[in-house]
C-alpha cells in the first residue's frame, strides 16, 4: 500500500518570499505524525500543499496515492484549519449538520461529531457566542466529520485546557488505531511526545523527522523541547560553517540541500 | 441535490435572512400601500396622493408589487446574495466547505439555486402581502375588487422573480470578486441608490450619450420592464426601452454574473 502522503522535492513561494525550500517526506498510513516548527516556518503551508489548496511551484505532492487536491480524494481528507472556519451565525448543530448534509451524510454522523469533541452540551449554542477553545472544537467537529481516511489538522489543540488535549489525543489516537492517517501541526512539546513520528520544520526546510525517541537521541538529551532548541541550534551554526553537520544524524534533509 | 438541500438549511437558518425578507415587506407595504393610505384617508382636500384610491387597489396588485424591485427590493435582494455567497468569505469557510466537499462549481450551483429560491420567496411574500394590502382598504372603502388574471399575476411574479434574481446574481459576483461582505454590499448598494440615480435624474438629462449608455444597464432595464407590468411612481421606474428588450438584457445580466462568478471562483485562491 501506498504511503499517506509522499512529498517530493516541494517548493512554494508565497508573495515574493520561498515559504517551503524543497521539502521531502513521507507519512505512513493509520499513524500520528506531529507537525512543529517555530512560527512562521511553513506547517500552514505544507499542511495546504498537501490539502491542496496551495498553488505550488515545483515539487510533487501525492496523498493516498493521488496528486493533492485530486478530485477523487475529496471524501478521503479533512482538513482543520488553523483559523476556525465556521459560521458565527448558526449553533454548533446547525453548522455541523450543514456540513455533514454538503458532505452527503446524515444528522447522526452530525451529532456523532459533536460529541467527539466534547461539545454535546453546547450543541444548541451559537458558534459567536462559544468560548475560543470552544469554537475551535466545533470547527474541528466539521473536520471530523464523515471519518476521512486522511485528518490534516492545524493546531487542532490551540486554548485547550489540559484534561480536553488529552482527551483529543486519545480521540487522534483511536482514529489511527482504526487505520486514520493524521497530521497534526502544534508549538506544544508535550503533544510532540504524543506522536508516532516528529517533523520538525524550520524555515521552510525539515531538519528531524523521526520517531520522539529518536529525535531525543539525536540530541543527545532525553527533554523533546530541549533537543528542538538544540536541533535548531546545530542547524544554525551548519548554516554558517557549511560541510561541518556531524552528528545530526536526525537531519532528514541534509541530502537535499547543495 | 446534497449541496442544495444544505445551502437551503443554512439559509433558513440564517437570522439574517428572515430580516431581509421582513423588511422587504414593511417597506413595501408601506410605500405602497400604507403613506398612500394614510394620506387618502387623512384627506387634506388638496394634497391628494398620486394615483388616489384606484393605485391601492387590487386591481393594480402586479405593478404595485413590482414597483421596488428596481430600486430598494433589488437593494435587498442584492444583499441577500452577497451573504449567501460572501459568507463564506466572512467566515473564512470557503476551506472547510471545499476540503472534503463537492466542487467549487457545485458549491457556487447550489447557492445560485437557492438564491432562485429565495428571491422567487420574496417576490411571492411581497405579491401576498400586497394582495392582503389592497383587499382590506377595497373592503374598507368599498372600492371594488378586480383582480388581474392569472396570466398577469404570473408574468409579474415571473418578471420579479428576474429582476430580484439578476440582483441577486450580482451580489454574488461581487462577494467573489472583493473576496469578503462588507464591501461588497457597500459597493452594490452605492450603484443601486446612488449611482444609478445620479445617471438617470442627473446626467442622462445633460448627456445624450448618457442616457442612451443608461438603456444597457440592469436598473433602467429592470424599471423599463416593471414599468411596462404597471408599476408607475416608484423611483427608477421609467419605461426607456420595451418590455421585450428589457426582459433580454437582464436575462443576458443574470446569465453573466452568474457565469462571472463562478469562472473567478473558479480560478482563485479561496483562502
Ligand atoms: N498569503 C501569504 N502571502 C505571503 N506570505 C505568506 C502568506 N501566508 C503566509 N505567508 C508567509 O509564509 C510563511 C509561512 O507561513 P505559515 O502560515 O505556513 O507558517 P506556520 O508555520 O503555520 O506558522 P504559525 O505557527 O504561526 O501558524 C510565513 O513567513 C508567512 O509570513
Ligand atoms: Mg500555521
Amino acid at each position: 500500500m501506498t504511503a499517506a502522503i509522499e512529498v517530493r522535492d516541494l517548493v512554494v513561494e508565497r508573495g515574493k518570499r520561498r515559504v517551503l525550500n524543497s521539502i521531502s517526506t513521507t507519512v505512513p498510513r493509520g499513524s500520528v505524525t506531529g507537525l512543529l516548527g517555530p512560527s512562521g516556518s511553513g506547517k500552514t503551508t505544507l499542511m495546504r500543499a498537501i490539502v491542496g489548496v496551495q498553488i505550488v511551484r515545483s515539487g510533487s505532492v501525492l496523498v493516498l496515492g493521488q496528486p493533492a487536491g485530486a478530485a477523487a480524494l475529496r471524501r478521503k481528507v479533512g482538513y482543520l484549519t488553523q483559523a476556525p472556519s465556521v459560521y458565527d451565525d448558526l449553533t454548533v448543530r446547525e453548522n455541523a449538520r450543514y456540513f455533514a448534509a454538503l458532505y452527503g451524510y446524515g444528522a447522526t454522523a452530525a451529532d456523532a461529531a459533536i460529541r467527539d469533541v466534547g461539545l454535546a452540551d453546547a450543541a444548541g449554542q451559537l458558534v459567536a457566542s462559544l468560548s475560543g477553545g470552544q469554537r475551535s472544537r466545533a470547527s474541528l467537529a466539521c473536520a471530523l466529520l464523515g471519518e476521512p481516511e486522511l485528518l490534516i489538522l492545524d493546531e487542532p489543540t490551540v486554548g485547550q485546557d489540559p484534561v480536553l488535549r488529552a482527551e483529543l489525543w486519545d480521540r487522534f489516537h483511536a482514529l489511527a488505531a482504526a487505520g486514520t492517517t493524521l497530521l497534526v501541526s502544534s508549538h506544544v512539546m508535550d503533544e510532540a511526545g504524543r506522536c508516532d513520528r516528529l517533523i520538525l520544520i524550520r524555515e521552510g526546510a525539515i531538519i528531524a523527522d523521526d520517531s520522539p525517541a529518536d529525535v531525543r537521541a539525536a540530541a543527545g538529551t532525553t527533554d523533546l523541547e530541549e533537543a528542538f532548541l538544540r536541533l535548531i541550534q546545530e542547524r544554525e551554526e551548519a548554516v554558517a560553517t557549511p560541510g561541518d553537520r556531524a552528528g545530526s544524524t536526525a537531519v532528514a534533509n541534509e541530502r537535499q540541500t547543495p | 441535490m446534497g449541496s442544495v438541500r444544505a445551502e437551503l438549511m443554512k439559509l433558513v437558518r440564517r437570522p439574517a435572512a428572515w430580516l431581509l425578507l421582513a423588511v422587504a415587506l414593511v417597506l413595501a407595504l408601506t410605500f405602497t400601500y400604507l403613506i398612500p393610505y394614510a394620506s387618502y384617508a387623512g384627506g387634506t382636500a388638496g394634497v391628494r396622493t398620486v394615483g388616489g384610491l384606484p393605485a391601492m387597489l387590487p386591481a393594480r396588485l402586479v405593478g404595485n408589487s413590482l414597483g421596488g424591485l428596481p430600486v430598494f427590493l433589488g437593494a435587498l435582494v442584492l444583499i441577500l446574495g452577497v451573504l449567501v455567497v460572501g459568507g463564506e468569505y466572512g467566515w473564512a469557510t470557503w476551506k472547510t466547505v471545499l476540503s472534503q466537499g463537492p466542487s467549487r462549481i457545485r458549491v457556487y450551483g447550489a447557492k445560485l439555486a437557492v438564491l432562485a429560491v429565495a428571491c422567487l420567496v420574496t417576490v411571492l411574500a411581497v405579491f401576498a402581502a400586497g394582495a392582503g394590502a389592497s383587499a382590506l382598504i377595497a373592503a374598507a372603502e368599498s372600492a371594488p375588487a378586480d383582480w388581474p388574471s392569472a396570466g398577469d399575476l404570473a408574468q409579474g411574479v415571473a418578471a420579479g422573480w428576474l429582476i430580484a434574481l439578476m440582483w441577486a446574481a450580482l451580489g454574488g459576483l461581487l462577494a467573489i470578486t472583493l473576496r469578503s461582505v462588507a464591501l461588497p454590499i457597500g459597493l452594490g448598494l452605492v450603484w443601486l441608490l446612488a449611482v444609478q440615480n445620479l445617471l438617470a435624474g442627473i446626467a442622462a438629462p445633460l448627456l445624450s450619450w448618457v442616457a442612451t449608455a443608461q438603456k444597457g444597464l440592469p436598473g433602467p432595464n429592470a424599471g423599463s420592464l416593471v414599468a411596462a407590468l404597471g408599476a408607475a411612481d416608484t423611483p427608477g421606474v421609467e419605461r426607456l426601452v420595451g418590455a421585450g428588450q428589457a426582459t433580454i438584457v437582464l436575462v443576458g445580466y443574470l446569465v453573466g454574473f452568474a457565469i462571472l462568478g463562478g469562472a473567478i471562483l473558479r480560478r482563485r485562491d479561496v483562502l
